[in-house]
């Protein structure tokens, strides 16, 4: 990582709606070529980050430099070469699914041949060459969102940011999305990504930050962040809370970590053979025991209360 | 301020989603003012009788082609641009590209400012089946720069409007409030000299005035001094209206 030119440099990044802070002085560092996830719940400021980081927001203070300059809502040399999946599906609805691209290629001064040749490539790539002339209305949610990657990938950028571009899809949607997300790392290009999936961090990133409250939490690799904040597998009992002092006195020794949430138990351990083993013993068979996940991670560093 | 050559683009936009309505948008542009065209020109006409030597048709055209630019660039950039804006969030995707906010707002006003075009050029070929022209062929000219003018002007006041507005129902204020009075206080369908004083200074400020007296002009051929005021207002109260929508919109687009 540290031999990657870096791409993306935030210091002290901050951003202020009003009395809001949505983004509270946040520091990091994206290399080209990776392929960097920000993790959080609702309104953890996510999308205030990339908002910035594309040049469409304001920085409130600190700094945030891409590709050498300073991010910046008049920047068009970034604009130019940045693609942006969105969360919302913002299609053209008045033109249909070839035009929607062949309009967008106008915006960066794409030659009409040239944007020709890039949409029959791009619809290809997407798996959308059958639908070339349907309108909007006519697609399905998971075509949509294929459209918005096609779009973005008009201008053939150096980074792409994309906002939880998978919300809302069935499984296979999501697979498709996400090989096709992964073919472009192979050509060398940064991808940004926000997501509440953890299973598409883990699919996905490189590297990823955990965001609560405006905050980062920690950031890494998300195998290591696991192993780091979990172990390699949980023990979740389901079991009335007056039990536990009983239990996390045979079990403490067993585990690194406990932790009480409604009606579960959860244990957190490098090994859980001898734990569940122990379990038998003192005759508790209501358990699930399953590997850790970027998920246990997640909900450990931002609590596993509902977030409004 | 960071416009560029890429209105074009924003133009040219509207233009191939436009071949979709064409038919539905040209007949609303034609039946509305050729309704005001038929119920006033002919209708009340035939009891007016002669007006300043000319059947009243004569008067009223000039007029009513003015207003159908108003209210076609009025609407083009009041529920036009806001469905692109909310609904369909089209200007999230312009302002991720090259294309600035000023460039996607100035886009969207020229836009509504063709839309005028269209249909006072609708309206003018209406009163030609009529009888009624230009003084002469500079004079048609110079009709349609004043539509683009008003276009223009219209639009960017409607952006104005659309800027700080929370849903459709708020540009029922600006409709009813604003554009239809002015509808009838700027000398449209009967001059005003008869007016009591006040109500000719109101009349003074609203732009529309201004604009039926020069196409009144063009269309009679007797031009005078007093003219180049009325274009001076509304040249001038353009300029700031453009600056002041695109300052307004790029604060809402832009958070």
């Amino acid at each position: 990582m540290r031999l990657m030119k870096i791409l993306v440099k935030a210091t002290d990044l901050t951003k202020k709606y009003g009395q809001l802070t949505a983004v509270d002085a946040i520091s990091f560092e994206i290399g080209q070529g990776e392929f960097f996830g920000f993790l959080g719940p609702n309104g953890a400021g996510k999308t205030s980050t990339i908002k910035m980081i594309h040049c469409v927001s304001p920085v409130t203070s600190g700094s945030l430099i891409v590709d050498g300059a300073p991010a910046h809502i008049d920047n068009r040399a970034l604009k130019m070469m940045t693609g942006v999946i969105p969360q919302e599906i913002t299609l053209d609805v008045d033109l249909r699914v070839h035009e929607n691209l062949m309009v967008f290629a106008t915006f960066f001064d794409i030659r009409r041949s040239e944007a020709k040749k890039r949409v029959a490539e791009l619809l290809k790539f997407v798996e959308l060459e059958q639908k070339r002339t349907s309108k909007i209305d006519e697609l399905s949610t998971g075509m949509k969102r294929r459209l918005l990657i096609a779009r973005a990938l008009l201008n053939r950028p150096k980074l792409i940011v994309a906002d939880e571009p998978t919300t809302g899809l069935d499984p296979q949607a999501r697979h498709l999305i996400w090989q096709r997300l992964r073919q472009l790392k192979e050509q060398g290009v940064t991808l940004i990504l926000t997501t509440q999936y953890m299973e598409e961090a883990q699919q996905l990133c490189d590297r990823v930050v955990v965001m609560h409250k405006g905050k980062i939490l920690r950031e890494g690799v998300p195998s290591r962040l696991i192993a780091d904040e979990i172990g390699r597998e949980v023990i979740e009992i389901r079991i009335a809370k007056e039990e536990d002092e009983r239990i996390i006195g045979h079990l403490s020794s067993l585990s690194c970590g406990h932790e009480r949430v409604g009606d579960s138990l959860y244990f957190y351990c490098r090994d859980g053979q001898d734990l569940m083993k122990k379990l038998l013993e003192i005759n508790l068979h209501n358990y699930l025991s399953r590997p850790a996940s970027l998920e246990d991670v997640f909900l450990k560093l931002t609590g596993r209360s509902l977030i409004e | 301020m960071n416009l560029s050559y890429r209105v074009y683009h924003v133009f040219f936009r509207n233009l191939i989603s436009y071949k979709r309505y064409v038919v539905p948008t040209f007949l609303v542009s034609l039946i509305e003012p050729l309704f005001y065209l038929i119920t006033f020109g002919i209708g009340m006409g035939a009891y007016i009788g002669y007006f300043g030597g000319k059947p009243y048709l004569y008067f009223l055209v000039p007029g009513v082609l003015v207003s159908s630019v108003m209210l076609s660039s009025t609407f083009e950039c009041l529920y036009g641009t806001f469905v692109k804006m909310v609904h369909e969030r089209l200007y999230d995707s312009l302002i991720a590209t090259p294309v600035s906010a000023e460039d996607a707002v100035a886009g969207d006003i020229l836009w509504g400012a063709f839309r005028g075009l269209i249909s006072g050029t609708l309206m003018m070929i209406v009163a030609g089946f009529m009888g009624i022209f230009a003084a002469s062929l500079l004079n048609l000219l110079l009709l349609l720069a004043l539509m683009v003018f008003v276009g223009i002007l219209f639009a960017s006041l409607a952006m104005i409007v659309t800027s700080v507005s929370p849903s459709f129902d708020f540009f029922n204020y600006y409709t009813e409030l604003i554009i239809t009075p002015m509808l009838f206080f700027s000398g449209v369908f009967f001059p005003l000299d008869k007016f009591p004083e006040w109500m000719k200074t109101l009349s003074w400020f609203m732009p529309l005035t201004h604009a039926v007296k020069i196409s009144r002009a063009l269309f009679s051929g007797s031009f005078y001094p007093g003219l180049a005021v009325n274009f001076l207002i509304i040249f001038g109260l353009e300029a700031v209206a453009f600056l002041i929508g695109l300052k307004m919109m790029k604060r809402r687009l832009i958070k």
